[in-house]
C-alpha cells in the first residue's frame, strides 16, 4: 500500500474563486493509498514548500501529488522541495485545476466535481510512477560555427577566445560576408573594411579557430555535446598549403573578363581569383566554369607561372567529419531582386519598375560597391550604362518589403538607415547633385539612428517624399520617375540620372535545406525559427543549436554582433560543465519484444531512434531492434503510440500509468 | 522694486487702441492704478508698435517701430507697463529678437538712427497686479469683493506664447487671470478656450473668420457657466464684445447657418439658442477697479456694447 | 496650381527662394518631418487651401511659388500655436511673416487682396500719423475694397460709444517716423537689408 500525499492550492483565489478546494482535499483524503492531504493559500511559497516538506517526512510519504497550476509553471519548484525531503523527484507530480479548471469554469459544484476526478487520476499516475535519474550526456568542448560574416566572425572569435576550439566553415572563397562589401557604415559612417578586416585576419591567426572556407555542411548526425558533422571541401584547384598568395597567376590567366560576384557583377575578375584583396585566406580558387583549362583542356598559364606549384586541376571535392558540441548558425542573408520570377513563384518582380531591365537602376549593394573605395569605380559615383557621374539621384525604399503582393510582408529593417547613409555618401562625393528618396515611413528605432536620419535630411539636404513610386521608364538617358508626395498630395516626376532600390533583405539560397539537415525549424521566408521570441531568441528549439544574424531576420550589425556575442555566451555555457544533465522522460524499448519494424524511427522527430543488432555469443545476428539514443530523445511519446508491437515506452508515461488514470475515471 | 518701502511707478505706453476702440480699458487702468496708489506716466509722443500688420508683411518695420517707442519710453522713469497684449507682445519680442540676433539690431539701430532700448523692462498689467503689487496686497485693497461672479478668463494668444517671448505665464496652462480673480473674490471657471484665438486683427479684412472663432469661446465659456468673460486685449474684447450681436445673428438660431455652410463645419459643442445669453466682457483694469471700489461711472461701462450693468447689478456689485 | 503635377529637378526646386525664408524667419525649414502638429492646433486650418504643415513641405520641395498662390499664408492669425507647440522648433508663425513679406514685395501673386489691402492701409497709417486712426482704416478699407455696405450699422453705434473718433491728429514727432520708414527703404535698396 502507497503513502501519497496530496497537497490543494488555492493560488490566491485563482482556484479557490470557483473550486472548493477543501472538499477537494477532503475527497483526497478518502482514495485508498492516500496517506495525507490539505489544502493551503499559496503552495509555491515558501510556506507552502515547506508544508510539504515536513508532511513526507512526518507521515512517511512515498509520492507526492500538488493540486495547483499547469506543471509548466512549478513542477520544477515541487520535485526539488520533494527532493530536498528525500523523495525521488520524479515521484512528485502536478494536478492542473488552475488552467485546466477554475480558469476556465464557472459553475462552483461542477468545477469543483472535475478538480476531484484530476486529483483522482494524477493521484493513480503517481502510485504507478517510478523514480528516474537524470541523463547525462559528455560534452565535446568544440564548435561548429557557419558562415564567415560579421555574425560568424565575431561568433567564433568570442568562442575561440574563451579557450574553446572553433571550426569555422564558409561557402565563398574568402570569409569577410556582406560586410566586407560595404563603404561605410551606419550610423557613424566608420569604413566597413578597416573595422571589419582586421577582425578576418583575427579569424585566420586565431590558435583555437579552424578555417575552412569554400566548404560547405554535408550532412548533421548526433545531438547536443555530441554533434558529428561532414564538411565538404569544395575543390578549390589551389593546394592552400603550398600557395604563397603571391598572385602572378591571377595577373597572368589570360581570361579576365568575368563579372566579379563581389562587385555585383560590375567590376571584372579573371577565371582563378580572389574576392577581393584583403580576402582571407588570399589564396586564389579557379572557377571552374569559366576557367578554358577546365572547359577546352587548353590553357594552364596557372600551373605553368606558380612558382611554388600549387595549381592543382586535378583536385577534387573532399569530406572532413568533425565532432563538435555546439553549433552556431549564422548564414546570413541576399537581397530580393526585381527580375521577373518563375510563375509557380511565390515572390514576385517588379514589372512596373522595368523587371530590372534599366541598366541605372541598381540596387543598394551595387551602390555600396561604387561608393567604396576598393569598388570597380575607385569610390566614384559613375553610372553603369555610360560611366557618367548622375547628378539627379533617386532612391526607393521598401522594394519588396512591405509589399504583401510581391510576396513579402515583412520589413526589412536596415534600408531606411542605409538609405539616409547612400544620400549622405553621394552628397559628399557629388556636391552639385541632389538625392531623392521616396519612402513610406522612416523606421529608425535604435541609439542614434533617427538622428542620423534626419542629418540626412537637415544637412546633407536629402529631399524625402513621403509615397510610392507608380512607374519608371527609360527616356533617353534618364529614368522618369514617376510618384506621388502624398503629404502635399500632388502627383511627382522626377527625371533621374540613377535609381537605387533598397531591395529586401531575404533568406539566403538553400536556408531551407541546410535547416532540414541541421534539424531547426525555419519560417514562411526560409528565415530560421528561434526557440522563443522574447525569452530564448538566440536558441534554436533543437537544443545545441544556436542562431546568429540575419539567417534569423533581417538585422542590422549592431544588432547581428550582439546576437553573435549572445550566440557565443551560450555556447560557452553549455561548454562549462564537462556531463550535460537531461530530463530523464525518455522513451526505452522492451528489446525481448521489439520486432525490428522500425515505425517508431520513421515517425521520430529528433531522429533519436537507430538501429541495433542483437547477437548471439557466437557472433550471429539474432536480429535488428529500435534503439533510443537518451541524449536525443525528446520525450515527445509519439513512437509509443506509433509501435504496433507495444515494446517502446516514454518513462513517467508508461502505458501502465495512463490504464490506471483511465480507470481511475 | 519691492511694495511697501516705495512707491510703484511706471512709465505707460497704452498703444492706439486703448485711445480709441479700447478706450474703457485705458479709463479703467487709470483708475485701478490710481486706486492701489500705484503711479502711472504716460510715455510722451509713443506712436503705433505696428501690431500684426507690420510684422506680417515687413518684420524689420516692426522692429524698427518698437525699438523707437521703447527709445521714447526710456525717458520715462520706472518700468514701462502695457495693456494691450498686441503691444506688449510686440515690444518684448522687440526686445526678444534684437538681443539675439546681432545683424537685425544693426539694421534696426540704423533705422531708428540710435541705440535699441534692449533692457527697459516691459511688464503686463497682469503681472504687475499679481506679481510687483502682489497677489496678496491685492486682496487686502479689495473694498468690494466681486463675490458671486462667475468669471471665464480669456487669455487669447499673446500674452503667453511662444513661450521664451512674454515669460507671464504657463504658456498651455497659466493661472494668472484666474489668481488675480480670486483675489478679486470673484469665482474664475474651468473652460476649454481661454487661449483660443479669437480671429484676432481679420475683424477688418475678414470678419466671417472672427465670428467663427469667437462664437466657439462665447459657446465655451456659456457652456462653462460663466456670467462674463475677462479679457486682457483691446483686439479681443472688440472681436467679443462688439461682434457678439452679429455672431449671435449667424450662429444662434438654429435655421441661421450662413456662415457654419461658407467656413465649413458647425461647432461640435453648442447651446440652444434660448441658452445664448449675452457675456458681457470686462477688462482685467474693469473688474480689479471695481473691486477696489472705484465708482462705476468712472470705468468706461457706457462705452461697451454689451451692457454689463444688468449683471452687475444682478450680482449686486453695482 | 493646387493639383497641379510636381516636377522636381535642380531647376524647379527654388532653393533661393527657401534661403530667404529661412534667412527672414530665423527658422529652417528642412528640421520639419512632418508631424502636422502645427496644423492640428491651427485655429485657422479650415480656412486655407494649404494647412500650416502643407506650407513647410512645399517650402522643402522648393515649392515657393505654390505656396505664394494660394490664400494660406494671409489666413494665419499669428497666434503663435504652431510655434509654440513644433516638436522641432520650426518658427512657422515667422516663416508666415517671411511669406507675406516676400509676397508683398513680389505684389502678388497672393488672391487675398482685402487682408493685403488692410495691412498696407494700417502702416500708411502709421506712415501719415503715427497713431492708427480707425475710422479712417475702415472707411479706407471699404471703399477700396469696394464694400461699401461693410459695417455700416457698426460705425455710427461705435461714434455714439465713443469708441470711434471723427478727428485724430498727427503726432508730434511724425518726422522721426518718416525717417524710419526712409532709412529701411535705403537700407534695402542699397542691398543692406532684406
Amino acid at each position: 500500500m502507497s503513502r501519497i500525499g496530496v497537497f490543494v492550492c488555492h493560488c490566491g483565489e485563482n482556484i479557490s474563486r470557483t473550486v472548493d478546494v477543501e472538499q477537494v482535499a477532503k475527497a483526497a483524503g478518502e482514495i485508498p493509498g492516500v496517506a495525507y492531504s490539505c489544502d493551503y493559500k499559496y503552495m509555491c511559497s515558501d510556506p507552502g514548500q515547506t508544508l510539504l516538506k515536513k508532511a513526507v517526512a512526518e507521515h512517511k510519504l512515498d509520492g507526492v501529488l500538488v493540486a495547483a497550476c499547469s506543471p509548466r509553471m512549478h513542477e520544477k519548484t515541487f520535485r526539488k522541495a520533494a527532493e530536498s525531503a528525500g523523495l525521488n523527484p520524479y515521484l512528485c507530480e502536478m494536478a492542473n485545476i488552475r488552467e485546466h479548471c477554475s480558469w476556465v469554469h464557472e459553475d462552483r459544484e461542477m468545477a469543483t466535481e472535475k478538480a476531484t476526478g484530476i486529483v483522482k487520476l494524477m493521484v493513480e499516475r503517481v502510485r504507478k510512477g517510478k523514480s528516474l535519474a537524470p541523463i547525462t550526456v559528455p560534452v565535446t568542448k568544440r564548435a561548429l560555427v557557419i558562415g564567415g560574416g560579421i555574425a560568424g566572425i565575431q561568433a567564433a572569435l568570442d568562442i575561440a577566445d574563451a579557450g574553446h576550439r572553433v571550426v569555422l566553415v564558409e561557402r565563398d572563397p574568402s570569409i569577410g560576408g556582406h560586410m566586407a562589401q560595404l563603404s561605410e557604415t551606419f550610423p557613424t559612417l566608420d569604413c566597413s573594411q578597416c573595422i571589419m578586416t582586421p577582425k578576418m585576419v583575427d579569424v585566420a591567426n586565431h590558435p583555437n579557430i579552424t578555417l575552412y572556407t569554400y566548404a560547405e555542411i554535408e550532412k548533421v548526425d548526433g545531438y547536443i555535446g555530441n554533434f558529428q558533422v561532414t564538411v565538404k571541401h569544395k575543390a578549390r584547384s589551389v593546394d592552400e598549403s603550398k600557395c604563397t598568395g603571391c598572385g602572378v597567376c591571377m595577373t597572368k590567366c589570360p581570361k579576365k573578363k568575368i563579372p566579379n560576384e563581389f562587385d555585383q557583377g560590375h567590376g571584372m575578375r579573371p577565371a582563378i581569383y580572389v574576392p577581393f584583396p584583403q580576402a582571407v585566406p588570399n589564396t586564389p580558387v579557379i572557377d571552374r566554369e569559366n576557367c578554358t583549362m577546365f572547359q577546352s583542356g587548353k590553357c594552364g598559364v596557372c600551373a605553368k607561372v606558380c612558382g611554388p606549384g600549387a595549381v592543382d586541376y586535378e583536385q577534387t571535392d573532399s569530406f572532413t567529419v568533425e565532432d563538435v558540441g555546439a553549433i552556431v548558425v549564422a548564414t546570413g542573408f541576399k537581397l530580393y531582386t526585381i527580375d521577373r520570377k518563375p510563375e509557380d513563384s511565390p515572390i514576385q518582380g517588379y514589372g512596373e519598375f522595368g523587371y530590372g531591365t534599366i541598366p541605372d537602376v541598381i540596387d543598394g549593394m551595387t551602390f555600396e560597391r561604387l561608393a567604396s573605395a576598393s569598388g570597380p569605380t575607385g569610390g566614384k559615383i559613375l553610372r553603369p550604362s555610360d560611366g557618367k557621374e548622375p547628378k539627379q539621384v533617386v532612391f526607393i525604399q521598401c522594394v519588396g518589403s512591405r509589399a504583401r503582393e510581391k510576396g513579402i510582408s515583412y520589413c526589412s529593417k536596415v534600408c531606411c538607415m542605409y538609405t539616409a547613409k547612400h544620400t549622405m555618401l553621394y552628397h559628399h562625393k557629388v556636391h552639385d547633385g541632389q538625392a531623392y528618396v521616396f519612402f513610406m515611413d522612416a523606421r529608425t528605432p535604435g541609439k542614434g539612428y533617427d538622428e542620423f536620419w534626419r542629418r540626412a535630411v537637415e544637412e546633407e539636404e536629402a529631399v524625402y517624399i513621403r509615397g510610392m513610386v507608380s512607374r519608371m521608364y527609360q527616356k533617353g538617358d534618364k529614368i522618369v520617375v514617376m510618384g506621388s508626395d502624398i503629404q502635399v498630395g500632388v502627383q511627382v516626376e522626377i527625371e533621374a540620372d540613377l535609381v537605387v532600390l533598397a531591395t529586401a533583405v531575404q533568406a539566403q539560397d538553400g536556408a531551407d535545406l541546410l535547416a532540414q539537415k541541421l534539424g531547426i525549424s525555419y519560417d514562411k521566408y526560409n528565415f530560421y525559427s528561434e526557440a522563443h521570441a522574447k525569452l530564448k531568441p538566440v536558441e534554436c528549439a533543437t537544443a545545441g543549436i544556436y542562431l546568429a544574424g540575419a539567417c534569423q531576420g533581417p538585422k542590422d550589425i549592431p544588432d547581428t554582433v550582439s546576437q553573435a556575442s549572445a550566440a557565443a555566451a551560450k555556447v560557452m555555457t553549455l561548454f562549462a560543465k564537462d556531463q550535460l544533465e537531461r530530463d530523464p522522460v525518455v522513451a526505452k524499448v522492451n528489446e525481448k519484444y521489439c520486432v525490428g519494424c522500425f515505425a517508431c524511427k520513421k515517425v521520430c522527430a529528433y531522429g533519436a531512434i537507430e538501429e541495433k543488432e542483437i547477437r548471439d555469443r557466437q557472433g550471429n545476428l539474432v536480429k535488428k531492434v529500435a534503439y533510443v539514443n537518451p541524449g536525443v530523445c525528446g520525450g515527445c511519446g509519439t513512437c509509443q503510440a506509433t509501435c504496433p508491437s507495444k515494446s517502446i515506452e516514454l518513462d513517467g508515461y508508461t502505458d501502465e500509468q495512463i490504464m490506471a488514470m483511465i480507470e481511475a475515471l | 522694486m519691492t511694495p511697501g518701502k516705495k512707491k510703484l511707478s511706471y512709465s505707460y505706453y497704452p498703444g492706439c487702441s486703448l485711445h480709441a476702440s479700447g478706450r474703457e480699458y485705458d479709463i479703467s487702468t487709470r483708475a485701478l492704478f490710481k486706486a492701489l496708489n500705484v503711479g502711472l506716466k504716460e510715455v510722451p509722443d509713443w506712436f503705433c508698435c505696428g501690431a500684426t500688420p507690420a510684422h506680417n508683411v515687413d518684420e524689420l518695420l516692426s522692429l524698427s517701430l518698437c525699438a523707437k517707442n521703447l527709445s521714447l519710453a526710456d525717458q520715462v522713469e520706472g518700468d514701462l507697463a502695457v495693456a494691450c497684449a498686441a503691444c506688449f507682445s510686440r515690444l518684448k519680442t522687440t526686445q526678444h529678437h534684437l538681443k539675439e540676433d546681432e545683424t537685425k539690431r544693426k539694421q534696426v539701430e540704423y533705422a531708428i538712427d540710435g541705440p535699441a532700448s534692449l533692457n527697459k523692462p516691459v511688464k503686463h498689467i497682469l503681472e504687475i497686479l499679481a506679481r510687483e503689487y502682489g497677489l496678496a496686497k491685492l486682496e487686502e485693497s479689495v473694498k468690494k469683493p466681486l463675490m458671486g461672479l462667475k468669471v471665464a478668463a480669456y487669455y487669447g494668444c499673446l500674452l503667453t506664447r511662444p513661450p521664451e517671448v512674454p515669460e507671464l505665464d504657463d504658456c498651455e496652462d497659466p493661472s494668472i487671470m484666474e489668481d488675480i480673480l480670486r483675489a478679486l473674490g470673484a469665482e474664475p471657471v474651468k473652460w476649454s478656450h481661454r487661449m483660443e484665438c479669437c480671429g484676432a486683427n481679420f475683424t477688418l479684412s475678414r470678419p466671417g473668420v472672427v465670428l467663427k472663432l469667437s462664437n466657439a469661446i462665447l459657446e465655451s465659456a456659456r457652456l462653462a457657466g460663466a456670467d462674463c468673460i475677462m479679457v486682457a486685449c483691446p483686439l479681443c474684447h472688440g472681436n467679443l464684445d462688439i461682434r457678439q450681436k452679429e455672431i449671435k445673428e449667424a450662429y444662434g438660431a438654429p435655421d441661421s447657418t450662413l456662415f457654419g455652410s461658407i467656413f465649413g463645419s458647425d461647432l461640435p459643442l453648442s447651446t440652444t439658442s434660448e441658452d445664448r445669453r449675452d457675456l458681457p466682457i470686462f477688462y482685467i483694469t474693469q473688474l480689479a477697479a471695481l473691486a477696489m471700489g472705484v465708482a462705476s461711472q468712472s470705468l468706461g461701462f457706457e462705452s461697451v456694447i454689451i451692457d454689463p450693468k444688468p449683471l452687475l447689478r444682478d450680482k449686486q456689485l453695482l | 496650381m493646387k493639383n497641379k503635377l510636381m516636377h522636381l529637378s535642380n531647376e524647379t526646386m527654388n532653393v533661393g527662394f527657401v534661403k530667404k525664408v529661412e534667412a527672414l524667419s530665423g527658422s529652417s525649414v528642412r528640421r520639419c518631418f512632418q508631424c502636422g502638429k502645427c496644423s492640428a492646433g491651427c485655429p485657422m486650418s479650415t480656412f486655407m487651401e494649404h494647412p500650416p504643415n502643407r506650407i513647410v513641405r512645399l517650402l522643402q520641395l522648393g515649392q515657393g511659388q505654390r505656396v505664394l498662390a494660394g490664400r494660406s499664408i494671409w489666413y494665419c492669425a499669428s497666434c503663435e500655436t504652431c510655434t509654440t507647440r513644433c516638436p522641432n522648433k520650426v518658427d512657422l508663425a515667422a516663416i508666415m511673416d517671411a511669406l507675406r513679406k516676400l509676397s508683398w514685395d513680389a505684389d502678388g501673386p497672393s488672391k487675398e487682396s482685402y487682408v493685403q489691402l488692410a495691412n498696407r492701409l494700417f502702416i500708411e497709417n502709421i506712415r501719415t500719423y503715427g497713431r492708427q486712426y480707425e475710422l479712417r482704416l475702415g472707411a479706407i478699407f471699404n471703399m477700396k475694397s469696394g464694400q461699401f455696405l461693410k459695417d455700416l450699422m457698426l460705425g455710427p453705434k461705435l461714434l455714439s460709444k465713443g469708441k470711434l473718433k471723427m478727428f485724430h491728429s498727427k503726432n508730434r514727432n511724425i518726422g522721426d517716423i518718416e525717417g524710419i520708414f526712409k532709412r529701411i527703404e535705403e537700407m534695402r535698396k542699397k542691398g543692406e537689408a532684406l
